[in-house]
């Protein structure tokens, strides 16, 4: 068995690392031929997968913990972009001057957190306590697809359906080596390191982040520790609201575009990233979602914009196919975890 | 008496797993629950530490009514499981899985309570950093044990913790059950191994069918035939 267990992992590291060096060739091959036109597309893609990446954490997150693929997450992302541009507009917010658009993605922020919590109890929460095991059904799926639709038909109906400018002030870019990179985008790029580095902290070294692995592996033993595993869901669900605040935040900052139909094209991209990277695993939905961006931009520019839903879908069955459980998945899912 | 149990009921929809069983253990009383496969043993240790609902009777411990606490909250006050086939954390590492079981606490004593653990566990010191999966057996059973012992529980039940040990490492494992009881823990032990188990324990309570239908000293149920019975004479399936 053990010996079983080696020739997997051999399998296993031998696909990841030739996946790595294939993307890392590419990449390579890609700055050598094509020089600063192909260097300015991969930060462009860098910062999208920023992006995606966020949004893919916060997919992975629900999914390792509670087994469960929560359908708001775009819906909250959208909430974030539109509650901000709303708020903005209604000029409740001039006090604060030449800073009213922070102030304003702040509160789309807010909003999106309270509005994943609100998820939390009338899904996940109540589905749980009236039918014991929630995760067995495929009830909370369901309902949480149902809140991304009323999400978003209440913005529509509220603020209409067409996409809205988000004005901020970043005009000067970085000029460097001779590659120009926008302000909007660095922060991208650290917001998502900072996040990255902060979750896996988290995760690695606290008391709550040792809880989280725990009920992630097994509810119960968590319960036969100590820890109330009802008590710990909201705080996941805090964590996707913040997540896709922040991430829709960055879109917003870098597109200056908000529209109700803003995160059907991030969530879609972003389980990709998620499924690529392999369910469950925080590293994977990392990889995976700058995979994607940059995946994006190169067949954007290389084939055109009608080519990058064949190109990243075509990717991500060949990774299935090779490597079912993507690239850092783990073999603990499938489960009915709580 | 520190646990009292007053006509439990478990139910499994219509199988019946624990049928009125009543019981009792004293402060320093290590008790052991005998009895043949699916006799309900799991059931009653489940219910008791709040994994499975009961569906009648009363839990009392330490004088207060649990039967409706949850886990985490008979475990804050001082009763614990260490549930059957060990469960462990295998994807934390050893180290991990003991702060796991200090969860509870939050005084500063923890550290030196885990390294009293590796001293009295040193298999499990000299892998402390590595993942739990790596664990044999006999390592994960001291794991299981070790990091409940870190909720410093007054009671703690032990669901067959000598399933699928070596013959020398179930004679170290009732060695530790023996010392915890000197040591003052109040155990309460579900054995298949039954020789073994009524030595290191005062009285014992045979499970027929989710019915206890024999209870006695020890040393007394040690040559009864009616013990026996329970195992080998029933068609009871
Ligand atoms: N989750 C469950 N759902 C339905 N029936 C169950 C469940 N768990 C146990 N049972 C049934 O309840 C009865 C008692 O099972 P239990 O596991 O408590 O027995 P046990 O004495 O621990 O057996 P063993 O010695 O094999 O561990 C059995 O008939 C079993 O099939
Ligand atoms: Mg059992």
């Amino acid at each position: 068995m053990a010996a079983a267990a080696d020739v997997t992992f051999q399998r296993n590291i031998l696909i990841k690392a030739a996946f790595g060096s294939a993307a890392l060739i590419a990449l390579a091959l890609a700055v050598f031929l094509g020089g600063h036109v192909i260097a300015q597309q991969i930060i462009s893609g860098l910062m999208l997968g920023a992006i995606y990446l966020i949004v893919a954490v916060a997919f992975t997150l629900t999914i390792g913990v509670l087994n469960f693929l929560n359908f708001t997450i775009p819906s909250l992302f959208m909430l974030t972009g539109m509650i901000a541009w709303a708020l903005l507009k209604s000029g409740l917010l001039s006090f604060s001057g030449s800073w009213s658009w922070l102030i304003a993605l702040f509160g789309g922020v807010v909003v999106a957190t309270v509005a994943s919590l609100l998820v939390e109890r009338f899904t996940y929460r109540y589905f749980k306590a009236k039918h014991g095991d929630a995760t067995e059904h495929a009830i909370p799926l369901v309902s949480s697809l149902g809140f991304l639709l009323i999400f978003e038909n209440l913005v529509i109906l509220a603020f209409g359906s067409e996409s809205q400018r988000f004005p901020v002030p970043f005009k000067a870019d970085l000029h460097l080596f001779g590659l120009v990179i926008g302000i909007p985008q660095i922060v991208s790029l650290v917001s998502a390191l900072i996040v990255v580095a902060a979750l896996s902290y988290v995760l690695k070294q606290t008391k709550i982040g040792r809880a989280l692995r725990t009920i992630a592996e097994n509810p119960e033993i968590a319960s036969l520790l100590g820890v109330e595993v009802t008590q710990v869901v909201p705080v996941l669900f805090l964590l996707t609201g913040m997540l896709c605040g922040l991430a829709a935040a960055l879109f917003t900052v870098n597109y200056g575009d908000v529209s109700p139909f803003m995160g059907d094209n991030i969530g879609t991209k972003a389980i990709a990233g998620m499924v690529l990277g392999g369910i469950g695993s925080i590293w994977g939905a990392i990889i995976g979602g700058l995979i994607v961006g940059l995946t994006e931009t190169m067949s954007v520019h290389f084939l055109g914009g009608d080519s990058v839903e064949m190109v990243i879908w075509g990717l991500l069955l060949i990774v299935i196919i090779v490597a079912p459980r993507g690239l850092f998945g783990h073999a603990a899912l499938g489960k009915g975890k709580l | 008496m520190l646990l009292e149990v007053e006509s439990l009921d478990v139910r499994y929809g219509r199988t019946h797993a624990v049928k009125a069983l009543s019981f009792g253990v004293a402060q320093d009383e290590c008790i052991t629950v005998l009895g043949s496969n699916g006799a309900g043993k799991t059931s009653l240790l489940r219910a008791l530490q709040g994994l499975t609902p009961s569906s009648g009777g009363r839990v009392i411990f330490n004088g207060e009514d649990i039967t409706k606490l949850s886990p985490p909250q008979r475990l804050r006050r001082r009763l614990s499981l260490v549930p059957e086939g060990r469960q462990i954390a295998i994807s934390l590492t050893v180290h991990e899985n003991l702060q796991m079981g200090a969860y509870c606490r939050s005084d500063s004593d923890v550290a030196r309570d885990i390294n009293g653990i590796y001293e009295r566990f040193p298999n499990l010191g000299a892998r402390r950093d590595m993942q739990a999966s790596v664990l044999s057996g006999g390592e994960q059973q001291m794991l299981a044990i070790g990091r409940t012992l870190l909720a410093r529980p007054r009671l703690i039940m032990l669901d067959e913790p000598s399933l699928g040990l070596s013959p020398l490492l179930v004679e170290r494992l009732f060695e530790l059950i023996t010392s915890l009881h000197l040591e003052g823990l109040a155990i309460l032990l579900v054995e298949q191994n039954t020789q073994m188990a009524l030595e290191v324990a005062s009285r014992g309570i045979v499970m027929e069918l989710g019915r206890a239908t024999l209870t006695g000293a020890a040393h007394d149920l040690q040559n009864n035939e009616q013990l026996a019975a329970a195992y080998f004479g029933h068609s009871s399936h």
